[in-house]
Formats: C-alpha cells, sequence, structure tokens
C-alpha cells in the first residue's frame, strides 16, 4: 500500500516539476523535462509491479530488468551482433540499393514503369508469417534468410519513397533544364536526384524500424540458437520475462539509435533544403 | 396438460442444472488434436455434464506458453509437460501436477541414416533440430547425460532452432530433427521418406524421458476446498475420456476432428495420431507415478552446466486429487 501511495506522490512531484521546468526557457530545461518524465515513469512502474505484488511472468519491475541486463551483457551481444549487424544491417542496404535500381530502370523506361512497380506492390502485400519460413527452406537458417525477410519487407516502402522522389522536381525547373538543352543524365544527376533526396530520407528512416523488426520476427520461424528473435521467444516460452525485456530494451535502443543515425546523416546531406532549416523564424 | 407440466418441470430442471454446472477452464499445450483427445471425448460424449462441470477447452499453439496463461488467470487447469511446469515452478509460477493421463514419452529425434548416425555417440559434429519455447529441457538434459556440447563446437552438436514442421530433415539442413511418434515422425514418412531411411532415438529408450502431458494447476487454489473438489471431478471424467478413447480409438479421432475449427487436420492423420496417443496413456490410470516423477527430476537436474531446474523441486505433484477422482 504504502508503494502505490509512494507511486502517487513521484506522479504529483515529478508532474509539478515538469509543470515548474517548461514555463523556464533554455537548453538544460529542454533536456531535463524528457528525463524527469521518463524517470518518474520507471518509479511508478517499479512501485505498482511491487505494490501490486504482479508476478514477474505478467509483468516484472525495472530492477529485474535491469539486474536481468547487466548479467546477461555477453547474451544480448551476442544476439545484437546475429539480428542487428548479420540480419538486418545486409537486409537494409540490399533492400534499398534494389529499390533504387528498380526506380532508375521504372524511370528509363516507361515499360518497365509498368511491369516493375506492381511487382513492387506484390513484394509489400507479402506477410512476414509466409516469406519468413519460405526463406529459410531457401536460404537456410543463418542470418542469410533473416536478412532476405528484411530485403522483402524494406523494398516497397523504399521503392515508393524514390519513384515519388524522382517526380518532385518541379515543372518549372525541369524546363529550365530543358532549355539549356541538359541530357537526361544531367538533368537526372543535377536536378532530380537531389529534388528526390528528402523523399529518399525519409524512406531510410521508415525503413531503419522495419528493418529491425523484420529480422527479429523472422527468427521465429527457424533460427540458428543465438539472435534477439531466438531469445524472446525462447525466453518467453521458460517464462523468464526479464530477459525478454532486456532484449527489447535493446531492440529499442538500437531501432532508436539507427534511425537517430539516419536522421543525422539526411541533416549533414541535406543542409542546402529548406525542410532541415533550424532556428530560423522559430 | 399433465405431459406438458412434465416437460416444463424438465426443461425448468435442466436448465437449472445448465446453469448450476461448474465452470472449469482448460487451456491445452497444442493445437486441437488427438493429443488431447480424451478432454474433447469427455466433454462430447457428456463425461463432464455427468460430474456437473461446464468446461472450456482452449486450444494452444506455438505462441501460446500454458504456464502464462494460468499465471494471468486466463486458465483454471492446463495440459504440460512436467520440464516446463518444473521450470515454471522456479519462476515463481506454483504449478502442481494433479494427474497424469501420460504415461511415456513421445519424443524422439529422428535422424537419416545417410548422416552416418548410428547411436547417440555420433551426434557430435552434426546438426540437430530442437523445438523450443519451453520443449527444449528434455533434449538439453540428455545432451548433458551425453557430455556433448551444444555450441556448434568440433566437439559438440549444432543446434537449429527448428520451426514446427518437418522441413529442415527434409532439405538436409539438419541431420536430425525432434519428432513425436504420434505426429511429425509421420509427417517425414508422408513426406515420402521411407521409414528404413530413418533411425529414431526415443528419449523413453535412451532412459532420458521426461514426463509429457499431465494436468496442472496453481498451488494456491488447490487450497480452496471447493476448487479442489471441482478438480476432482474433473480429472475423474477427463480420465473416463481418456480410458474411452483408449478403446475406440477411431471414434475418438472423430471427436477430435469436429472439434477442429481450423479444419487443418485430416481424418487419416487423426485416427493414426490416436493409435499412437493411446500407446502413451496406457497404463496411467490417472495418477501420477511417483518413481516417473524422479526420474524426471533427475534427468533434469543432471543438466550440467547450464541445469533446466537448480535444485529439486518441493510440492510438485500431489495425489490428493486423483486418490479421491479414481477410488
Amino acid at each position: 500500500m504504502t508503494l502505490l501511495a509512494a507511486a502517487a506522490v513521484v506522479w504529483a512531484a515529478s508532474w509539478g516539476l515538469n509543470l515548474y521546468l517548461c514555463a523556464r526557457p533554455g537548453l538544460a530545461v529542454r533536456i531535463a523535462v524528457p528525463i524527469i518524465f521518463g524517470a518518474a515513469l520507471l518509479a511508478i512502474w517499479e512501485c505498482v509491479v511491487r505494490g501490486l505484488e504482479v508476478p514477474s511472468v505478467i509483468l516484472p519491475a525495472p530492477s529485474a530488468i535491469a539486474r536481468a541486463f547487466l548479467s546477461s551483457l555477453d547474451i544480448l551481444g551476442i544476439d545484437f551482433t546475429q539480428t542487428f549487424i548479420k540480419g538486418a544491417l545486409p537486409g537494409y542496404v540490399i533492400g534499398c540499393a534494389l529499390a533504387l535500381l528498380f526506380t532508375l530502370a521504372a524511370d528509363l523506361s516507361p515499360f518497365l514503369r509498368r511491369g516493375l512497380l506492381p511487382i513492387g506492390n506484390f513484394a509489400a502485400a507479402l506477410p512476414i508469417v509466409g516469406t519468413a519460413p519460405i526463406f529459410v527452406m531457401w536460404f537456410g537458417f543463418g542470418w542469410q534468410s533473416k536478412a532476405a525477410v528484411v530485403v522483402a519487407m524494406v523494398f516497397f516502402p523504399m521503392l515508393t519513397s524514390l519513384v515519388q522522389g524522382l517526380a518532385a522536381a518541379d515543372r518549372l525547373h525541369r524546363d529550365l533544364m530543358h532549355t539549356y538543352h541538359a541530357t537526361y543524365l544531367q538533368s537526372l544527376w543535377k536536378l532530380r536526384i537531389p529534388a528526390a533526396m528528402p523523399f529518399a530520407f525519409s524512406g531510410l528512416k521508415v525503413c531503419t524500424t522495419l528493418a529491425l523488426i523484420g529480422a527479429i520476427v523472422a527468427e521465429f520461424f527457424g533460427s540458428p540458437i543465438k539472435g534477439m528473435g531466438f531469445r524472446i521467444s525462447t525466453e518467453a516460452g521458460r517464462l523468464a520475462m526479464d530477459i525478454v525485456w532486456a532484449e527489447i530494451v535493446v531492440a529499442a535502443a538500437a531501432g532508436a539509435g539507427f534511425f537517430g543515425l539516419v536522421s543525422l546523416l539526411a541533416r549533414w546531406t541535406l543542409f542546402w533544403h529548406p525542410s532541415q532549416r533550424v532556428g530560423f523564424g522559430r | 396438460m399433465k405431459t406438458i407440466m412434465a416437460a416444463l418441470a424438465a426443461t425448468a430442471l435442466g436448465s437449472l442444472s445448465a446453469q448450476a454446472a461448474d465452470e472449469v477452464t482448460l487451456q491445452l499445450k497444442w493445437v486441437t488434436q488427438a493429443q488431447f483427445a480424451g478432454y474433447y471425448v469427455a466433454r462430447d460424449k457428456g463425461f463432464y455434464a455427468d460430474e456437473n462441470l461446464d468446461v472450456t477447452i482452449k486450444a494452444g499453439g506455438p505462441d501460446i506458453a500454458p504456464p502464462q496463461v494460468i499465471a494471468g488467470g486466463g486458465a483454471d487447469v492446463i495440459v504440460e509437460w512436467m520440464p516446463a511446469a518444473l521450470a515454471s515452478r522456479e519462476r515463481d509460477v506454483k504449478l502442481v501436477n494433479i494427474a497424469q493421463p501420460f504415461k511415456s514419452s513421445g519424443m524422439m529425434l529422428t535422424c537419416l541414416k545417410e548422416s552416418g548416425i548410428e547411436t547417440p555417440a555420433d551426434f557430435p559434429g552434426h546438426t540437430l533440430g530442437v523445438w523450443f519455447f519451453g520443449n527444449e529441457y528434455p533434449f538439453l538434459s540428455w545432451m548433458s547425460q551425453l557430455n556433448v556440447p551444444t555450441d556448434g563446437s568440433d566437439m559438440g552438436v549444432t543446434v537449429l532452432k527448428q520451426g514446427f514442421n518437418v522441413d529442415p530433415l527434409l532439405q538436409k539442413q539438419a541431420d536430425c530433427i525432434s519428432t513425436m511418434t504420434y505426429n511429425e515422425y509421420w509427417q517425414v514418412i508422408d513426406a515420402g521418406i521411407a521409414a528404413d531411411e530413418l533411425i529414431t532415438f526415443k528419449y523413453e529408450d535412451q532412459g532420458v524421458a521426461t514426463l509429457e502431458d499431465g494436468l496442472y494447476v496453481l498451488e494456491e487454489r488447490l487450497a480452496d476446498a471447493d476448487f479442489a473438489e471441482r478438480m476432482v471431478r474433473f480429472v475423474r471424467a477427463s480420465m473416463r475420456g481418456w480410458k474411452y478413447a483408449e478403446e475406440n480409438p477411431d471414434e475418438a479421432a472423430d471427436i477430435v476432428l469436429e472439434n477442429d475449427d481450423t479444419g487443418a487436420q485430416t481424418e487419416n492423420h487423426q485416427r493414426r495420431m490416436m493409435g499412437e496417443i493411446a500407446k502413451l496413456t496406457a497404463g496411467s490410470n490417472g495418477t501420477l507415478d511417483p518413481a516417473d516423477y524422479q526420474r524426471t527430476v533427475d534427468t533434469l537436474l543432471a543438466g550440467g552446466s547450464d541445469p533446466v531446474i537448480s535444485k529439486a523441486p518441493d510440492g510438485a505433484w500431489t495425489h490428493a486429487i486423483t486418490d479421491k477422482a479414481l477410488n
């Protein structure tokens, strides 16, 4: 009971503190507010789980998850390498590169455009629970089949972004290129690809999380005895929910980190684009 | 007039007893199939109704862990394998075995003869398919008793997490896969591999068999006299169902088929499965044999560096229910 009261106190106190801080300007405040919010959430979670004596197989306390995390760092590292480095990343790169090739081919030939785009559409409609076991049969139990699932998952979102991007160049600009007597390649390189970059990056960002989800879920359908998806499904069967949550923490951190990295890359490469301007008129 | 009154009285009585029937929810370990024929027979043949029980049977599947369901309050009683039940006991889900309809284990490792495996001593250097999600414990115990590491090293075996199908063997991605006598073994045969191209190792023959389908409830609820009495009736009716299924395998298989909402099962497969299941339930009247329990615990404790359970469990089974139900 006291723990539940403590949860209520933490909630009220952190809420009040954040209200107080929000009224004040400054970088420190902007950083502190979300941290206080997150810390309060964890504290309330801990108090409620202990106070209501929730069984750990239903929801473990954050402290138990932290303990499991720290005591199985080696396993988490092995799983991260297997799933993220070997499964998600190659699949992401291959899938996005493939989408780029498809887009250029479709752009060059109206015939291919009418033929290839429906195929891209078809690939997007493939359910992962159907493709994963098939790819395991084709490419084996290792990371190769997981990368293949990721390719199938990221291909279509990337393709649509790129196709939309290449069509984004302004009509006036194109006419200008035309009057300059620019060749197809010149106009592609100097006008249309730069104009497509914001679309390409939004596709790349969406695909970061898709790739991770694909690589994890694909491991449910046959895998070696390592990997984040393998661990999650196995430890859930063993009722070791603290390990499952530790893997979820790793997955969330990896996904957010990957997304952040691609966002940073977008900011560096697109410094000239209006969408990336910071600080003016705000 | 008299007949109308009688009819009314009968309906009233009927609805009264229907209302008064005690509800029991049973969570199965796997999808609807002849492995659980006894429970479906007991329900459809009215054995549960005879005990004034209204039993809901929840089918399981590859992503359902019965101990988690019962811990979350989703079931009163579950069908589970003892290794998983004992492991969850250490995870503070205090499961207690109240009856053991399965006497023998149906688990096997089925290998292709062309892989050159003739005895378990030949396993090192080969790739073996294993089910996880709580079904890996018997395998891991066996390997650690053989002193074979499962890390994929030269001296050890490479373990694959196999899906719930037999493809890894057909595709030659694994030299051996886990099978049940009543299910996957026949899928291999149906896929066109002749029985003489296969070599199988039954856990039962290797002395590492662990108890399979038993009935488990939460310890804290057994203290409730009402609940315990309901379980007595449930076990009695379930065992009636099992013995009926053993004696009438084809009829039992047909009852299972009627209850399969997915339509995935076939009559041929279910009748064959029921025949194999009957061999496993034969010799058990539902009472847990403490010697079988001890062998299961010993096998699990012999888990070497990574034992399934860390110490011999206490109070993981009771005869209180079966003594009342069956005598």
